[in-house]
C-alpha cells in the first residue's frame, strides 16, 4: 500500500492548464521532493494533495482511500508553510496544540503532546511567548511542531526554509533531514532550491510546465538526468551544454573547429548524423597539458573565479561557454589557450531537438 | 536649524488652522458653558446668572432621564446590529463569487447617501398609506392590514434603528473587509489543514485580525449614534408620545423650540460630557487591545 498516491492530476485556470497529468505513488517514509522554477505547479500539486485546491480531474489517494472532495482537516495530512503562518494571537503552545484543540484531544493529553514536540524541536523554552517574539528559524520550528504533534499519515511542506537566511537554512535542512530519520515520516516537500532537493529527498520529482520531467533518487537526477531541462536545473555551476553535430562517431562542436570522439556506447545511440547537446558537468572537467591525448577539449580561458573551495573557469569554445570547477590551486591564466581532461563516464548526450537523454 | 525653530515653525504654520478651531468651535463653546449659568431665552433677554439651576432642573427631570434611555436603546440596538450585519456583510464580500466587485461598490450607496435622503426613503417605505414595507407584508401574507410604523409608540423607535442601520452598516462592512483582506491566506489554510471549522476559524483565527479595526468602527459609530439628529428630525421629530426623543432632539426642543438657550446650554454640555466620556472610555479600550496583538 502506498502512502500518497496521484492518479492523472490535472488543474486547469479557464483555458490555461497548469498540470497536465500528474501520476505519481509514494511508499510510507519516503522524503520526496518536488522540485521546479516558479511557475512550474509544483505548490498548486501540493495544495490538491493539500486539499486546499481542488483538480479538475484525476484522484488523490491518501493511505488506501480516495480524499479527492475531503476537506483537508479530514485528509490526515500536516502542512507546513513558507510563511510558517503561525497564529499572532496565539502563544507557541497554543499554536503547536491548536490542531489537536480543533480535535478535542483532552487538555491534559494535549499539553503533554506539546511538550514532547516542544522537546523534539528544542523549543520548550519558548512555550509561552506570542510568535512575533521569536526570531525566523524559531517560528519555523513552531511551524514545524505543530505539523508534527499531529502524527498525521503525511506532512506537506511548501518551501519551509525559503523565508530563512543561508547560513539557518542550511541548520534547518540539517534538522529537517535528522527529524525524518529518527520519526521515518512520509514527506511531500517544494522547493526550488536543488540543493534541498539532492541534500534532503529519498526521490525527487523535477516539474516543468506542470508535467513531472523525471522521478528519481537524488543520485540518478543529478548522474542520469533524463533531460536537457532536469540537466541544467541540478548543479551549481550548472551543467555545461556544448551543442554539437554527429558524423561518424564524432561530435563536431558547432562554432569552433574543436571535435570530440564520442565513447562507443554513446556513439551506438547518436547514430549516424544528428544534431546533440553533450551535457558535462563544471567538476568533470580537469586541467590538462597542451597536446595532451587523453580525452578531452581546447578552450579558450576568460573568467578565473575563486569562490573559496574551488576555482571557477569560464572559458570559450567558438560561441558556446565552457564552465568548469577545479581544485582552489589549479595554475589557470585568464585569455590562454587551455586543455581541458573529461571524466568520459561523465559525458551526457541530448537530442537538441527533443531534449531526452540519448 | 535649531528644534526651538522647528517648534515655532510648526506653531506658525498651525496658527490660520488654530485661529479659525477658535473661532468657530471654541469661542461658541466658552459661550454656550456661560449661557447653560443663565436663564437666558433665545431671542430679547441677555439672561440672569443662575449658578448650577439649568443643570440641576435638566438632570432631575424625567425628560431627559427618559431620552437618555432611548438614546442608549438606539445607540446600543443600532450599532449592535451595524457590526454583526457588517461583519457578516464583509465575510460574505470577502469570498470568490461572479459580480463580487459589483456587489462591493453598489454596499457602500445607503451610506454615501446624505442622511436627509437616506431618512426621506425609509419615511417613504414606512408610509402608513401607500408605503412598500406594509405593501410587502401584506402581500406575503404577514400583516393583515396596514400600519402606521413611525405612528405607533411601538414600532417608530425600531423603524428607526433599521434605517439607521440600513445606512450606517456600509461603513462597518467597509472597515471589516479591509481587515479581512489583511489576513495572510496561509493562516487561514493553515486553520483548514488544522481542522478548525468555519465558526472556530472566524473566532480564534480571524477574529484577532478584526478586533483593532472594528473597535475604532466601533467607537465612531457608537459616538454619532449617541450624537444622532437628522435621522429622526425627518422622520418622527421625536414622536410619537417623545418614543423616540433622542438627547440631541431634546437640546434642539428645549432651545430653539421652547427659546430656553439657558438650560438648552446646560442640555447640551451634559452630552458633549457623556459622549466625550465614551470616547475616552474607548481609546484606552482601543489601546489595550492594540497592546494585546
Amino acid at each position: 500500500m502506498s502512502a500518497l498516491e496521484l492518479i492523472d492530476i490535472r488543474k486547469r485556470y479557464g483555458t490555461v492548464e497548469t498540470l497536465k497529468g500528474i501520476d505519481l505513488s509514494l511508499a510510507s517514509g519516503e522524503f520526496l521532493v518536488l522540485l521546479g522554477s516558479s511557475g512550474c505547479g509544483k505548490s498548486t500539486l501540493l495544495n490538491i494533495i493539500a486539499g486546499l485546491a481542488e483538480a479538475t480531474e484525476g484522484d488523490v489517494r491518501i493511505g488506501d482511500r480516495s480524499v479527492t472532495g475531503v476537506h483537508p482537516k479530514d485528509r490526515d495530512i500536516a502542512m507546513v508553510f513558507q510563511s510558517y503562518a503561525l497564529y499572532p494571537n496565539m502563544s507557541v503552545a497554543r499554536n503547536i496544540g491548536f490542531g489537536l484543540e480543533m480535535r478535542k484531544v483532552p487538555a491534559a493529553e494535549r499539553a503533554e503532546a506539546v511538550q514532547k514536540t516542544a522537546k523534539i524541536l528544542q523549543i520548550e523554552n519558548l512555550l509561552e511567548r506570542k510568535p512575533s517574539e521569536l526570531s525566523g528559524g524559531q517560528r519555523q520550528r513552531v511551524a514545524i511542531g505543530r505539523a508534527l504533534v499531529r502524527d498525521p499519515q503525511i506532512f506537506l511542506f511548501d518551501e519551509p526554509l525559503s523565508n530563512l537566511d543561508a547560513k539557518l537554512r542550511m541548520e534547518m535542512r540539517t534538522e529537517l533531514k535528522r527529524l525524518h530519520l529518527m520519526l521515518g515520516t512520509t514527506i511531500v516537500y517544494v522547493t526550488h532550491d536543488q540543493i534541498e532537493a539532492m541534500t534532503l529527498a529519498t526521490r525527487i520529482a523535477v516539474m516543468r510546465d506542470g508535467q513531472i520531467e523525471q522521478l528519481a533518487t537524488p543520485d540518478e537526477i543529478y548522474n542520469r538526468p533524463a533531460t536537457r531541462y532536469v540537466a541544467s536545473f541540478v548543479g551549481s555551476p550548472p551543467m555545461n551544454m556544448l551543442e554539437a553535430t554527429v558524423a561518424d562517431g564524432i561530435a563536431h562542436i558547432d562554432g569552433s573547429l574543436s571535435s570530440l570522439a564520442l565513447p562507443d556506447d554513446i556513439k551506438e545511440k547518436a547514430g549516424q548524423a544528428r544534431d546533440v547537446v553533450i551535457g558535462i558537468r563544471p567538476e568533470s572537467l580537469s586541467l590538462a597539458a597542451t597536446g595532451d591525448m587523453a580525452f578531452g577539449i581546447d578552450a579558450m580561458v576568460e573568467v578565473v573565479e575563486l569562490t573559496g573551495p574551488e576555482l571557477v573557469v569560464t572559458s570559450t569554445i567558438g560561441n558556446q561557454r565552457l564552465t568548469a570547477s577545479l581544485p582552489p590551486k589549479s595554475k589557470v591564466t585568464a585569455g590562454t589557450a587551455q586543455r581541458f581532461a573529461i571524466d568520459a563516464g561523465a559525458l551526457h548526450i541530448f537530442d537538441k531537438a527533443t531534449g531526452k537523454r540519448l | 536649524m535649531t528644534s526651538n525653530w522647528i517648534t515655532t515653525r510648526a506653531w506658525l504654520l498651525m496658527l490660520p488652522l488654530l485661529i479659525v478651531m477658535i473661532a468657530i468651535i471654541g469661542w461658541p463653546l466658552v459661550d454656550t458653558v456661560r449661557l447653560s449659568f443663565t436663564d437666558a431665552k433665545l431671542v430679547g433677554t441677555e439672561g440672569n446668572f443662575v449658578g448650577f439651576d439649568n443643570y440641576v432642573k435638566m438632570l432631575s427631570g424625567s425628560n431627559f432621564q427618559r431620552t437618555l434611555i432611548t438614546t442608549t436603546l438606539f445607540a446600543v440596538l443600532s450599532v449592535g446590529a451595524e457590526m454583526v450585519i457588517g461583519v457578516l456583510a464583509a465575510l460574505l464580500l470577502n469570498q470568490q463569487f461572479y459580480g463580487r466587485s459589483i456587489l462591493r461598490a453598489l454596499m457602500i450607496l445607503p451610506w454615501a447617501l446624505p442622511t436627509v435622503v437616506n431618512a426621506t426613503l425609509w419615511r417613504l417605505i414606512y408610509n402608513p398609506e401607500y408605503g412598500a414595507l406594509n405593501a410587502a407584508l401584506t402581500q406575503i401574507g404577514l400583516l393583515d392590514a396596514y400600519r402606521s410604523w413611525l405612528g405607533e409608540p411601538g414600532t417608530a423607535l425600531t423603524a428607526l434603528i433599521v434605517a439607521d442601520c440600513w445606512k450606517n452598516f456600509p461603513l462597518v462592512a467597509l472597515i471589516a473587509l479591509a481587515a479581512l483582506q489583511a489576513v495572510p491566506r496561509d493562516i487561514t489554510a493553515a486553520s483548514m489543514v488544522d481542522g478548525a471549522g468555519a465558526w472556530a476559524r472566524f473566532r480564534f483565527v480571524i477574529m484577532p485580525y478584526l478586533a483593532g479595526p472594528l473597535m475604532v468602527a466601533l467607537v465612531l459609530r457608537t459616538i454619532e449614534a449617541f450624537k444622532v439628529f437628522d435621522l429622526i428630525w425627518v422622520m418622527t421629530r421625536g414622536g410619537p408620545a417623545n418614543s423616540t426623543r433622542t438627547l440631541s432632539i431634546l437640546v434642539y426642543q428645549e432651545a430653539f423650540s421652547f427659546q430656553r438657550a439657558g438650560s438648552g446650554a446646560s442640555l447640551a454640555l451634559i452630552v458633549t460630557l457623556l459622549v466625550t466620556v465614551l470616547a475616552v472610555a474607548y481609546a484606552a479600550l482601543i489601546r489595550k487591545s492594540a497592546g494585546a496583538t
